[in-house]
C-alpha cells in the first residue's frame, strides 16, 4: 500500500491539489509537461471577479 | 504559491507520464523527464545565457506576439526557476553548427548538451488528473477571419496585450500597426547595406553621388563601375523614401480605440462544441473593463447571444461593467467579420432586439474562443484506462463527482470540463480530499475495516463508462468523415 499521490498537470488546479495533499502530510509528485508550472493562469493579466493580478 | 518549495512536493517539470500499471494503492508510474540540456541543480536562473544566445524564436507564452531565445525560461517568474534549451531551434542541435555560446557564458557550468531524457519510476497510491484545457483554434471559423485579418485576435492574445509585462507593455496596438516596426527593421538593414556600397564608390571616385548622377545622366561618365554605381544609387533613393514614410507611420502608432468582443467562438455551436465554455463571458467583460481603464476614451462592445455571469458577484461585475465602465452589450450572434481598406475589422451582426442586420467598424475584434480538452487527454485516457465523456473531457461519476471510472484516479479543474479559477480551486481541494480518503480507506481496509464499497456500487450504477468512451470515439470518427 503506497500513500504517495501523483498529480498530472501543474496549472492552478494541480497546484492547489498538490498543496492540499502536502499539507495533509502526503508526499506528492507533480508532473508538468511544460518547463514551468502555472498553466493558463500564468498568462492572464488580472482575474475576475476581483481583478487581482493572476500571479 | 509555494509549490516549488514545499518539502512534501516533488516537482517534475518538463516531464510526461508514459506508463501506468497496477491499481489503487499500488500504481507504478513511468515518467519521462525531458532533457533541458541545463542542469537544474546548478542553474541559478541568472539569464546571462539567453542574453547572448544568437537564436531568436517565436514565444509561445506570449502566444507568438513576442520573441524569445533558443535558451529560455517559459516566463519570468516561472517555477522551477531554471533555463531550458529548445533543441528544435538551438544551433548546436538543429543545424549541427558549432555555437556553444551559452555554455561559455554560464558561470555555473550548468549547460550540458549531452544531457538525455531520463525515465523516473514512481510508486503512488492515487492519481489526480489536472491537465487543464486547450483553446479552440479560431481558424476553424473562416467567417471570422482569424489568421487572415491581422486585427482579429483571440482572447488569450488580447490578455497578453493588456499585460504590463506583455509584448506591448500593456498598450493595445493594432497588430497591423505592430507589423510596421518589423518592416522598418528590414528596410533599415537593406538601406545600410546599400549605403555602404554607395560610400565605397564615393570614396573610390572622390565624388558625391548627387554630382556623379548628374554627370552620368548627361552621358559624361559611362561604362563598368559607373553603371554599377548608378544602378545602386537609383535603387537606394526609393528605399530611402519608403523608409522615411514607414518611420513616420511607426512613430504615429495609435492604440486601438474601438474594440468588439465576439462571444461563443467554437462554443454553443453545433459545428464545433455543443458546450458552453463557462469562463469566456466573464473574461471578455474583464478584458473590456481593463481596456477601458487603460483608455477611457475607447468604445467597447460585447456581442453575444446572452451573458452567462454565473457565480458569486459575477452578475454585479457585469452590471458594473455596463453601468460604471460604460461597456455596451449587444445581443446578437455575429455572422461575419470583414475588413476595410485601413485593415479595420467590420462586424456584421443581427441586432436581435432591433431585428436588423447591421455592421460596425472597429479597430480590433477579440474572439472569445472555446475551452476544449487538452491534446494529451486522449493519450492519458488510454494510458490510464479512464474514459472520456462526449465532450472529450475526463468522464466522472455522478456521485462522487470527481472520481473517474477507475478507482484511485480523480479529475479536477478544466481537465474535467470548462470552469473558472475559483471553481478549479474548489474542485482541486475536493479531489485532494477524495484521494486522501481513498488512501486512508484503503489502508483501513488493509487493516480489515472494509470501506470503499459504496464507491464500487456507485461505479456500477453509473456503468456508462464504456458507453461514454465509445460515444466520444464515435464523435471523433464522425469528424473525419
Ligand atoms: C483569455 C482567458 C482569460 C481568463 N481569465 C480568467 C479570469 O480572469 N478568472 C478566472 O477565474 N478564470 C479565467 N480564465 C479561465 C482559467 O484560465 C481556467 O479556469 C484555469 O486556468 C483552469 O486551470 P487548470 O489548472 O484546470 O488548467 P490549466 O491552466 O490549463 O493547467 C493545466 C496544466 O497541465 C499541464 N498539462 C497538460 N497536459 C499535461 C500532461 N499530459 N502531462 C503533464 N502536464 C500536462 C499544462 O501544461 C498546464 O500547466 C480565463 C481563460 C482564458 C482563456
Ligand atoms: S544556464 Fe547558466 S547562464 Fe543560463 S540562467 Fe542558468 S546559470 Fe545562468
Ligand atoms: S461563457 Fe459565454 S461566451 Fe463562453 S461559451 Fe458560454 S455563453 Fe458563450
Amino acid at each position: 500500500m503506497n500513500r504517495d499521490v501523483l498529480v498530472i498537470g501543474g496549472g492552478i488546479a494541480g497546484m492547489q491539489a498538490s498543496l492540499d495533499l502536502a499539507e495533509m502530510g502526503f508526499t506528492v509528485h507533480l508532473v508538468e509537461r511544460l518547463p514551468t508550472i502555472g498553466g493558463k493562469m500564468a498568462q492572464l493579466d488580472k482575474t475576475f471577479p476581483t481583478n487581482d493580478c493572476a500571479l | 504559491m509555494d509549490v516549488g518549495r514545499h518539502p512534501k512536493i516533488r516537482l517534475l517539470a518538463y516531464s510526461e507520464v508514459e506508463g501506468v500499471e497496477g491499481e489503487m494503492g499500488n500504481f507504478r508510474i513511468r515518467v519521462r523527464k525531458k532533457a533541458r540540456y541545463v542542469d537544474e541543480n546548478k542553474c541559478t536562473g541568472c539569464g546571462s545565457c539567453a542574453e547572448k544566445c544568437p537564436t531568436v524564436v517565436c514565444d509561445a507564452y506570449n502566444v507568438g506576439l513576442a520573441k524569445r531565445k533558443a535558451i529560455y525560461k517559459y516566463f519570468a517568474q516561472g517555477i522551477p526557476s531554471v533555463y531550458t534549451i529548445d533543441a528544435a531551434h538551438c544551433r548546436n542541435f538543429e543545424t549541427g553548427k558549432k555555437c556553444g555560446l551559452c555554455s561559455r557564458i554560464c558561470q555555473a557550468g550548468a549547460i550540458d548538451y549531452q544531457q538525455e531524457d531520463r525515465i523516473v519510476e514512481l510508486d503512488v497510491g492515487a492519481i489526480i488528473l489536472a491537465t487543464g484545457y486547450e483553446l479552440f483554434d479560431a481558424r476553424k471559423v473562416p467567417e471570422y477571419g482569424y489568421g487572415r485579418l491581422p486585427n482579429v485576435v483571440t482572447s488569450l492574445e488580447f490578455e497578453r496585450f493588456l499585460s504590463a509585462s506583455g509584448p506591448t507593455g500593456g498598450h493595445v496596438y493594432k497588430p497591423s500597426d505592430l507589423a510596421v516596426s518589423e518592416v522598418l527593421a528590414t528596410l533599415e538593414k537593406q538601406m545600410r547595406t546599400s549605403s555602404r556600397e554607395i560610400e565605397r564608390f564615393e570614396k573610390t571616385f572622390e565624388m558625391s553621388s548627387e554630382r556623379f548622377i548628374e554627370k552620368f545622366n548627361s552621358g559624361e561618365l559611362t561604362g563598368g563601375h559607373y553603371d554599377e554605381w548608378a544602378g545602386q544609387y537609383r535603387s537606394f533613393l526609393p528605399l530611402k523614401e519608403k523608409f522615411k514614410r514607414t518611420k513616420e507611420r511607426a512613430e504615429s502608432l495609435k492604440t486601438a480605440h474601438r474594440l468588439a468582443f465576439i462571444q461563443c467562438v467554437g462554443s454553443r455551436d453545433s459545428r464545433f462544441n455543443g458546450h458552453c465554455s463557462a469562463f469566456c463571458c466573464m473574461h471578455s467583460i474583464k478584458e473590456a473593463v481593463i481596456a477601458r481603464e487603460h483608455d477611457p476614451e475607447s468604445e467597447v462592445h460585447i456581442f453575444g447571444m446572452d451573458i452567462r455571469a454565473v457565480g458569486k458577484n459575477f452578475e454585479e461585475y457585469r452590471n458594473r461593467a455596463e453601468g460604471e465602465a460604460g461597456i455596451k452589450f449587444i445581443r446578437s450572434r455575429v455572422a461575419e467579420v470583414t475588413e476595410n481598406d485601413s485593415h479595420n475589422p467590420v462586424i456584421w451582426y443581427e441586432d436581435t432586439k432591433a431585428r436588423q442586420v447591421r455592421s460596425m467598424e472597429v479597430d480590433m475584434a477579440i474572439l472569445a474562443v472555446a475551452c476544449e480538452p487538452g491534446p494529451s487527454a486522449r493519450r492519458l485516457s488510454e494510458l490510464l484506462g479512464v474514459p472520456l465523456n462526449e465532450f472529450g473531457f475526463y468522464a466522472t461519476l455522478t456521485v462522487p463527482p470527481l472520481d473517474t471510472f477507475r478507482p484511485g484516479v480523480f479529475a479536477c479543474g478544466c481537465a474535467h470540463g470548462p470552469m473558472d479559477i475559483p471553481e478549479s480551486v474548489a474542485q482541486a481541494s475536493s479531489a485532494a480530499a477524495r484521494a486522501a480518503s481513498a488512501l486512508m480507506g484503503a489502508r483501513s481496509k488493509e487493516q480489515g475495516a472494509g470501506s470503499g464499497e459504496q464507491d464500487a456500487e456507485s461505479r456500477k450504477q453509473v456503468a456508462g463508462s464504456e458507453d461514454h468512451g465509445a460515444k466520444a470515439k464515435k464523435r471523433e470518427a464522425g469528424k473525419g468523415e
